[in-house]
């Protein structure tokens, strides 16, 4: 890992995880068992690239070069719109948390540069 | 193509001659993908991309959207060494292992 950040355990991130739906009024994924499988891989990920790089997106471990799939990521807004849900299928919409349908998924909207 | 990456060989049905799995260790979805094959006995192997060396996992991601004119997302499901299919969406996974 890069730099002296303190490492991060799964409890840390499901913390954050949780913070972050609170503030941005979404709900996490009612499915615990994918819940705990993303809170797992971001913390993999913030351990080796010392920062939450979006586990479903392979990352280059080079934070101005991730800077967009920094979770929440630059697409989480427009994908919810679309889908209900971000590209991991971490954070939905209330709307389609209520309506209870499962994620899965969705179409890479990151630009091809990457 | 791949020839000195090490995957894991997972038994099962042999559905096709050679099912392949490009997962990372960190995706939900990935490892859905992986228990979808497992849960249906289908024999694959995988390999997690995020875990290769920076120089080896660039040149597997060229030579994948190279061979399967496909950008490469993960999961990628490869058949027999000649299509492709990106994601992990269970009825389009049920649809290609003809799975009701």
């Amino acid at each position: 890992m890069t730099g002296q950040k303190k490492m991060k355990t799964t409890e840390d991130t499901m913390q954050f995880m949780k913070m972050v739906a609170d503030k941005q009024q979404w709900r996490l994924n009612r499915d615990t068992e994918l819940l705990e499988i993303l809170a797992e891989g971001l913390t993999k990920n913030f351990n080796r690239y010392g920062y939450y790089s979006c586990p479903c997106r392979d990352a280059s471990g080079i934070r101005e070069q991730d800077k967009d799939i920094i979770c929440p990521c630059d697409y989480c807004r427009p994908d919810q719109d679309e889908f209900g849900h971000c590209y991991c299928g971490l954070y939905l919409t209330i709307d389609f948390f209520e309506r209870g349908t499962a994620p899965s998924s969705i179409p890479e909207r990151r630009p091809e540069e990457y | 193509m791949n020839n000195n990456l090490t995957f894991v060989h997972e038994d099962g049905v042999e559905k096709y001659t050679d099912v392949t799995v490009y997962a990372l260790s960190t995706c939900g979805f990935c490892k859905r993908a992986l228990k979808f094959l497992r849960e249906h006995n289908i024999k694959f192997r995988y390999i997690y991309v995020d875990d290769l060396e920076p120089d080896e996992k660039q040149s597997l991601k060229e030579s994948l959207a190279k061979e399967y004119n496909s950008r490469v997302g993960f999961p990628f499901l490869v058949i027999d060494n000649s299509r492709c299919l990106v994601g992990f969406t269970q009825h389009e996974w049920e649809k290609e292992f003809s799975i009701d």
